[in-house]
């Protein structure tokens, strides 16, 4: 018998590393994500919301359920994470949230500047284009802080939003609608 | 570019990106896959893709590349035969649109989990919508095919072969091969050589003189074949009783609602029809729109039709019911208001008309294909048996399908082009057009005595019938007859109108009208027994009907009744839990009655050793195409192998009248019982041996007259039956549905399978007029969408527990079954409005209520 009681799951509201810009070329690698917050205080990424890519959250994880992917954000193993929310706490910038663990369509940004802002910040920023909203079956999707935000009471995982994406935001786990980039 | 992906096994490549149900339906003719919404909303295109279900709608062939996807027509035979038996033997399949995605949407998770619990069935098919079945039965149709592919049930041939297959048993539905399997047609799976397309422009504004309509640009296009308008119809009127729908809004004429067309355009293929479609030009002059019943009554108000706004009125009056509540020791006043509702059936509405004989022929999705064709003569002028028309597999109506919508449209623009056609409504355009449930506004006094038993009731209800009649004068009619409820006293004044507004049409939806007026008479009760001091149970008990005693509209109650059953069938279940749990009653016409010629008809040929059954009564998913051949086995003792329903086709089978009013059970089953007995007396003088009967035919019409309203008779006679109802709908601690019990009286039961699919998904679609659904309008504009009304799905579901009591003394019509499409929808409502107020007297008198669980 497969669970049928709602797991949870860790889930990173960000996709940028690399491909977000970063404010100068210093060399992080020696600090953790606290620190580095700390330590710049103008912010490491144009992006002030990114995920730093500098492994807190992979250094509180104790079952080897998350780490940072090849594009530099982190990444959590869905099958490994048993959503205990160690990483969620150890993330400085609250990127990390627990999720229904059936969750797989996700808007992975949390940029909260206005369009051109967001856009010149990172490759893949919720520019707020809303096109996920006015395609959403379900009227699940709403912009909140400059970013979409899927009401999971409502989403069908119908993958439409995903489809639709121009910048590759919302992404799909199953890699069905979209590439599962959670790299 | 080319795409390629495989497909059932086989490797597809296609050089166009578009979406996948359009590859899978229009190139590769997977009929199984269905087009529900094209939204991503309703779940009836569900496909597994790399093993996950995914509707295919949103997936497109750039994005399936390397995938592999598999239909209904890509399981194995072992598969589907487990699908088939298992969805068979439940009950699974109503109106059928649904299932081929709820299949797929098993099959993938049975793949991943071959011992899928309830609640894993209920997740995995969360994403698709069904409105006929309240979901139960597909979900034990699901859980009994994991455990057939696990090898531990097995399937019985017998089952679906149907040697025992009479009254009272649990036979296998004619149509759930064709239905799970995808193989049967609905109309949008019909391909004919040569056919072209057609979709009508519609109007940008509910209220707007249409000042030109300039389509030279759409016809300059390769590809467009005519764009037809007013001036192309002969006249320009349809309307299933009173013509007041025009065809075309025509250049100088002033639209009525967003759904009116200003002109149809045939095009070769759909690609060329959307783009000819907004080369159109269409200019108007915007008018202020009437939005609502006290705009429509103001004074000054446009006058929408020649007559006026009031569309519709009625007084049904008997006794003194002035003198009766001023007499009475308790009255209540109170006042209601519900909503709109949408039908959301599956199949949005779709025909093909081609040439045929010395006229058209159309293959319909509606509710009477005589109604049809009467429709059709009138706007072209012909005489009625120039047009034939069939139906195909309906998918679903509930009431929403029975005036015209698409069929005369795609019949003008066959005639005009002499080629086949098909014309089908998007999702959208089928929520704008088709008339929904009225909108109602109600105040309702009713009075008792010390003892609670009722004296009088007097009431006024108005219904806001948006920019056309459709049924609005029987609608209101049933709404008003039907307001004082399934109890005996004599003394009402029931006042009803019904008012053109610019809002889309309203009409016919199951309940016809009562769901609105019991709503309010029966929060009414609850409030009269709170004054009493006896219970909610207690104070219905009193006033019940019951063979032999007065109806407040003069009909003696017959042999048959028996709401006190079902008042006792539930009484322990509510008493257990009455601080949390409401109750309510309802009864509900089975046949049209009052005094109208509602008649059922049946002939039967034998034919080829079998014996064919011909009877024009639509199968709009309630099943009554397996209930007439049940009728007609128990009849002759023959089995379901030797009998075949031919379908309602107007060319070959006689008018059995509209699937309305919950009749077709009762007066069109009485028609085929009267047609086999006069079969079975040439049996038996042949010893059974159809072969010697070869090629006779039998004809029966059934037609048990009544009395018209407001006859002078002491009692007259409104109706041939009555079903009855009592539901009990019971909360958990947060407010949520936990459990309903839906008791029914409906006469001998047909099929038990069938009857507890209908009062599951009568009782659903009841809880989501109560909780969930509405249909919000902006000026007249719809703003819904398929995936916004509110429609519950699988896992919001409580357990419902469908209750039917049979009694010995029944009708002597068609072994004494009573209708039980629409009743099953009516009381749920008040009920659940109960069952609120007795948790934390709040008294919620508008739908769907405010501060429960589902709307904060």
């Amino acid at each position: 018998m497969a669970p049928t009681q709602n797991n949870r799951i860790a889930m990173v509201y960000c996709a940028g590393g690399s491909r977000a810009k970063r404010r100068g070329e210093a060399d992080l690698s020696y600090l953790d994500c606290s620190m580095a917050k700390q330590a710049f205080a103008d912010g490491v990424l144009e992006c002030a919301q990114g995920c730093l890519g500098l492994g807190s959250c992979v250094e509180a994880c104790r079952l080897d359920a998350i780490h940072i992917g090849v594009h530099g954000a982190a990444v959590v193993d869905r099958e490994a994470c048993v959503g205990c929310g160690l990483c969620v706490e150890a993330c400085p910038q609250g990127l990390i949230r627990l999720v229904d663990a059936d969750t797989t369509i996700v808007p992975r940004c949390s940029n909260q500047d206005a369009g051109p802002v967001a856009r010149n910040a990172c490759d893949v920023s919720c520019i707020t284009c809303r096109m996920c909203e006015r395609n959403c079956p379900a009227a699940a999707i709403t912009m909140v802080d400059n970013h979409a935000v899927i009401d999971p009471e409502r989403c069908i995982s119908c993958g439409m939003c995903a489809v639709k994406c121009p910048r590759g935001v919302i992404v799909d786990a199953d890699g069905v609608f979209t590439v599962a980039d959670f790299a | 570019m080319s795409y390629s992906f495989t497909v059932n096994g086989l490797l597809r490549t296609t050089e166009e990106d578009k979406p996948l149900l359009r590859y899978l339906r229009d190139d590769l003719h997977l009929y199984s896959v269905k087009d529900g919404c094209s939204e991503g909303a309703c779940g009836t295109c569900t496909i597994v893709v790399d093993g996950k279900a995914v509707k295919s709608c949103v997936l497109t062939t750039k994005k399936a590349v390397g995938k592999t996807i598999l239909t209904v027509e890509g399981l194995s035979h072992d598969e589907q035969e487990a699908f088939v038996y298992a969805f068979g033997k439940v009950g699974a399949v109503q109106c059928g649109f649904c299932i081929p995605g709820m299949v797929m949407a098993g099959k993938a998770l049975i793949d991943q989990n071959p011992n899928p619990s309830e609640a894993d069935i209920k997740k995995a098919i969360r994403g698709n919508i069904c409105r006929c079945t309240g979901y139960k039965k597909i979900i034990e149709g699901i859980s009994l095919t994991a455990a057939i592919l696990r090898g531990e049930e097995k399937i019985d041939p017998e089952l679906e072969k149907g040697d025992v297959y009479g009254v009272g048993d649990r036979a296998f539905r004619t149509d759930v091969r064709g239905k799970v399997l995808g193989s049967g047609a609905y109309c949008d799976d019909i391909e004919m050589e040569g056919m072209v397309h057609a979709s009508a422009v519609r109007s940008q504004y509910p209220r707007a003189k249409v000042l030109d309509i300039d389509a030279s640009k759409a016809l300059e296009l390769p590809g467009v074949l005519a764009v037809l308008t007013a001036e192309d119809v002969p006249n320009n009127k349809v309307g299933h009783i009173q013509q007041d729908w025009d065809v075309f809004i025509a250049k100088g004429d002033i639209t009525r609602c967003v759904g009116d067309a200003i002109c149809l355009v045939v095009a070769e293929n759909e690609k060329v029809l959307a783009q000819a479609k907004k080369l159109v030009k269409i200019s108007y002059e915007q008018l202020e729109p009437v939005r609502s019943i006290q705009e429509a009554m103001a004074e000054n108000a446009p006058k929408l039709h020649p007559n006026g706004n009031l569309c519709q009125q009625r007084h049904v009056t008997r006794g003194d019911a002035k003198t009766a509540l001023a007499n009475s020791k308790y009255v209540v006043t109170q006042s209601y208001k519900t909503p709109f509702t949408e039908h959301a059936f599956l199949e949005p509405e779709c025909a093909v008309a081609f040439p045929y004989k010395d006229g058209v022929k159309v293959y319909t999705s509606d509710q009477g294909v005589y109604d049809t064709r009467k429709e059709i003569s009138i706007m072209l002028g012909w005489e009625p048996d120039r047009i034939v028309v069939e139906n195909k597999f309906v998918g679903g109506g509930f009431g929403g399908k029975e005036d015209v919508s698409v069929q005369h449209l795609a019949v003008l623009a066959a005639l005009k082009v002499n080629k086949p056609v098909k014309v089908k409504f998007t999702r959208q355009e089928s929520i704008n057009f088709h008339p929904k449930r009225h909108y109602m506004e109600g105040t309702f006094t009713l009075g008792c005595d010390e003892n609670g038993i009722f004296t009088g009731l007097d009431c006024e209800i108005y219904f806001d019938t948006g920019a056309y009649a459709s049924l609005c004068g029987p609608v209101l009619e049933r709404a008003c007859t039907h307001s004082v409820g399934p109890y005996c006293y004599q003394n009402t004044d029931i006042r009803g109108f019904g008012y053109y507004t610019n809002n889309p049409p309203a009409g016919a939806f199951r309940g016809f009208g009562v769901c609105q007026s019991e709503f309010a008479l029966e929060s009414n009760i609850n409030l009269l027994a709170e004054k009493v001091g006896i219970s909610p149970w207690e104070i219905r008990y009193r006033n019940a009907i019951e063979p032999g005693k007065v109806l407040p509209n003069g009909q003696i109650a017959d042999c048959s009744t028996a709401l006190k059953e079902t008042l006792l069938a539930v009484k322990d279940v509510y008493e257990a839990n009455m601080d949390h749990a409401g109750i309510a009653c309802a009864m509900k016409n089975a046949g049209v009655g009052v005094g109208l010629p509602d008649k059922g008809r049946c002939k039967l040929v034998v034919r080829d050793g079998m014996v064919e059954l011909y009877a024009a009564a639509s199968d709009i998913g309630q099943g009554c195409a397996t209930v007439f051949l049940q009728v007609l086995s128990q009849t002759t003792g023959l089995p379901r192998l030797l009998l075949r329903n031919m379908g309602a086709n107007s060319e070959v089978a006689p008018d059995s009248g509209t699937t309305s009013g919950s009749r077709q059970t009762l007066i069109t089953g009485e028609a085929v019982r009267m047609a086999a007995v006069d079969l079975k007396k040439d049996m038996d003088e042949v010893n059974g041996d159809l072969s010697k009967l070869e090629g006779k035919e039998y004809f029966a019409e059934f037609f048990d007259p009544t009395d018209k309203l407001g006859s002078d008779k002491p009692n007259p006679k409104s109706h041939v039956a009555y079903g009855f109802a009592t539901h009990v709908v019971i909360l958990d601690d947060e407010g949520q549905v936990k459990e309903v019990y839906a008791a029914h009286d409906s006469g001998k039961v047909v099929n038990p399978t069938s009857i507890q699919g209908q009062i599951e998904g009568g009782v659903l679609m009841g809880l989501g007029y109560a909780l969930t659904e509405d249909f919000p309008l902006k000026d007249c504009v719809p703003q819904a969408k398929y995936g916004t009304l509110g429609l519950m799905r699988s896992n919001q579901i409580p357990d419902i527990h469908a209750i039917y009591v049979e009694k010995d003394e029944l009708l002597p019509f068609a072994y004494g079954a009573k209708g039980i499409g629409e009743i099953a929808t009516i009381p749920t409502a008040p009920a659940v409005q109960g069952a609120y107020y007795a948790k934390d007297h709040i008294l919620r008198t508008s739908l769907p209520m405010e501060k429960t669980y589902y709307k904060k």
